[in-house]
């Protein structure tokens, strides 16, 4: 071992407490969360010994066997095998075991000692066995599997000098081991070993009764439990508006001052238009949402890492069920209701191929966070701040209400129809482990919001910025005469111009029109492009300056347009993001284009209907 | 036939450990048969169904198998034959 930095990888069951040992050897910041499936991405890291020569490690997805289910796991086996391309084979293993699951956990830690490579055993949670009442000998069980075996505590930095100072050893002092594995092994031959070598190791183990399963009982409950998980998104999608409130009018306020002070300091020339028209008004537009996609996050955080996820999916799996999908597909839909790209992501946990292509194609329907700049200037503007039939409940937070609904119904039947045509396969199985209830740690839900944050204001500087300066300099030139309108003359508005033949059927006018195509590259561009294109029109007409967005509109639309502009955008796949995450996960341009192809059809439709019905009504 | 039927996991009471008799592998697929094993779901272990369903469906089973908690389907739970724990 000369020469080149040993690598270390550490391998496991899902739920053994992987990612918080690798922190916690590390230092390095992840996401910790407690659902099958998170570690997907590969993960490494630099420690070094006792004595400082520096080591890497690589922290690997969880998984049960060495014969994988799903993507994540081949990684695992193809990387524990040196199979995995541009990475080299492990020098030596921390296996990681799951104190209070040790029966279990042991079959999977047999099968890796086969391989006869360096390894050491990470006896992982020893506190909460030690809370559920079981004794562990350590000593014994190291004597049973013939590798060293040390407790750890990772959340607790226990046991982690030891550890290392074990894989030194490991490394050191390898030799071809005497295999603790019979030749022929099979399925049940390991585990049945498995168990033998836990029931030597378990000292004592006194039954607890457990705060958790009472929990499970209500929680899990057909009837209760479901009321908690609606009320549970009840409070999410209100504390969503409720608690954003202040902060989001504060970053409103922020950027209409620094608006007025570019104005007063510089001189009116075309840099400070495009700054102020461009670039503060559109990026401010969707910057204001910052506090409200944070909230959504902070609950989806909350909820992974304290383990209620993977029973939210036990809840909906029999709906979802009806549909041919399973309650896999909960957790990254929920996520989608953030964004669709994390939730496409973590789509690569479902082990059925049909199963999860079906879920990556109907994320797009679940009313992500984008979409909400739009739904709220359109229904501030339209629909009656006002409470329906003498309830406490408001006619505005109703269509908002209807509207995420459109969109879970419209996900529903069209996985309902693709898994019938294109997506056609047996019904996918549903089995997960159930991960104990744990406390949430702040640090790790701090630091993922952090890395929300940074991913929303990074885009918002880039893809958003670009589109809208682009975008004002094609409504900026060329500069129309006299009397004509400048926003109708420039190249941006004749272009609109164009596609407006295409969508006036459905009710859309020149002002949407406009906004649709820069909207293509992400769907919040949609009202900074309505806030750019407002204030070129406004020009130096004090009167229409002092108006804002939603009144200009008030003024330009009808209800039925603006309706059947909301129906649009439930459905319509207008985010770059979202279709470049597609092709990474699809393997190619076959199913986004699908999937752009079907959503602009059903936008079309929605959005027809919505108007022609509207106009039936008399509301044109 | 009946009697079997009336012995699967699928319908075995809520909250009372039984021990798996025997598991039909021919009712499922390869890959659910390997995890069933992973899960530590095998012939001869003792398990307790605790959870069944939701408002929409009987779908799915959690049952804890030593310490661990899992799901499963009623479709795989129907395939497990079980009898009373002496």
């Amino acid at each position: 071992m000369t020469g080149a930095i040993p690598s270390i990888a550490l391998v496991g069951n899902p739920n053994a407490g992987k990612s918080s040992l690798f922190n916690a050897l590390t230092g390095a910041r992840q996401k910790i969360a407690n659902y099958p499936g998170v570690t997907v991405e590969r993960k490494a890291g630099h420690a070094s010994f006792a004595d400082g020569r520096p080591i890497s490690l690589i922290d690997l997805p969880g998984t049960y066997s060495l014969t994988p289910a799903s993507l994540d796991e081949a990684v695992t086996r193809d990387v524990i095998l040196g199979r995995q391309d541009g990475e080299k084979r492990p020098d030596a293993l921390i296996v990681v075991l799951d104190a209070a699951n040790l029966d279990n956990h042991l079959s999977f830690a047999l099968e890796l000692l086969a391989l006869n490579l360096p390894t050491v055993v990470a006896l992982n949670m020893v506190d909460l066995a030690t809370r559920d009442g079981l004794t562990l000998d350590a000593a014994r069980l190291s004597k049973e599997l013939g590798v060293p075996v040390v407790p750890t505590v990772a959340v607790r930095k226990r046991g982690l000098t030891e550890l290392l100072v074990a894989v030194d050893g490991a490394i050191r002092s390898h030799a071809v081991r005497e295999v603790a594995l019979p030749a022929e092994a099979n399925d049940a031959s390991l585990h049945q070993r498995a168990r033998t070598i836990a029931r030597a190791a378990i000292v004592n183990e006194t039954p607890v009764r457990r705060w958790t399963q009472r929990v499970d009982n209500v929680v899990l409950h057909p009837v209760a439990g479901m009321i908690i998980l609606l009320t549970l998104m009840f409070i999410m999608f209100q504390a969503v508006y409720a608690a954003a409130e202040a902060p989001a009018d504060f970053l409103e306020g922020g950027i209409g001052v620094l608006q007025q002070w570019v104005v007063a300091t510089f001189p009116d020339n075309f840099l400070r238009g495009l700054v102020v028209e461009g670039l503060l008004a559109g990026v401010g537009a969707v910057v204001v949402f910052l506090p409200q996609i944070l909230i959504l996050f902070l609950f989806i955080l909350l909820l992974e890492a304290s383990g209620y996820m993977t029973r939210a999916a036990f809840l909906m799996d029999g709906l979802m069920g009806k549909v041919g999908l399973s309650g896999r597909g909960f957790i990254p839909l929920l996520s989608s209701f953030a964004c669709a790209v994390p939730g496409i992501m973590a789509t690569r946990a479902i082990p059925d191929e049909k199963d999860r292509l079906t879920t990556i194609l109907i994320a797009p329907l679940m009313t992500c966070s984008a979409r909400l700049p739009v739904y709220a200037l359109i229904i501030a503007a339209f629909i009656p701040n006002r409470g329906v039939g003498g309830t406490g409940v408001g006619l505005q937070g109703l269509v908002l209400f209807g509207l995420y609904l459109a969109g879970i119904v419209g996900a529903l039947v069209v996985a309902w129809a693709l898994r019938r045509t294109v997506a056609k396969g047996t019904n996918a199985g549903f089995m997960m482990e159930m991960p104990r209830y744990q406390m949430p740690r702040w640090r790790d839900i701090v630091l993922g919001l952090w890395q929300r944050a940074w991913i929303f204001l990074r885009r918002a500087g880039t893809i958003i910025a670009m589109t809208t300066v682009v975008l004002w300099l094609l409504l900026t030139f060329p500069q129309a005469p006299e009397g004509e309108s400048q926003v109708e003359y420039s190249v941006a508005g004749r272009i609109a111009s164009g596609l407006e033949v295409v969508v006036k059927p459905i009710g859309f006018n020149h002002d949407i029109a406009l906004a649709l195509i820069p909207a293509m590259a992400a769907r919040e561009v949609a009202v900074s492009a309505m806030a750019t294109a407002n204030a070129i029109d406004a020009g130096d007409d004090e009167e229409a300056m002092a108006q804002s967005l939603g009144e200009r509109l008030q003024g330009k639309w009808s209800l039925a347009t603006a309706l059947a502009f909301l129906a649009w955008f439930v459905f319509a796949p207008q985010c770059i993001s979202t279709i470049a995450i597609t092709r990474r996960e699809t393997n190619g341009w076959k199913w986004p284009m699908f999937m752009v192809g079907y959503l602009f059809l059903l936008a079309y439709a929605a959005a027809g209907i919505t108007y022609w019905t509207a106009v039936a009504f008399g509301l044109g | 036939m009946t009697a079997l039927l009336e012995n699967v996991l699928d319908r075995a009471p809520l909250g009372v450990a039984v021990r798996i008799a025997r598991i039909d592998w021919t009712a499922m697929s390869e890959d659910e048969g390997r995890r069933l094993r992973e899960f530590g779901l095998m012939e001869g272990c003792e398990v307790t169904p605790l959870h069944r369903g939701s408002i929409f469906s009987r779908d799915p089973l959690a049952l804890t198998v030593g310490r661990m908690k899992v799901i499963i389907r009623a479709r795989q739970a129907a395939a497990i034959e079980v009898e009373a724990v002496a």
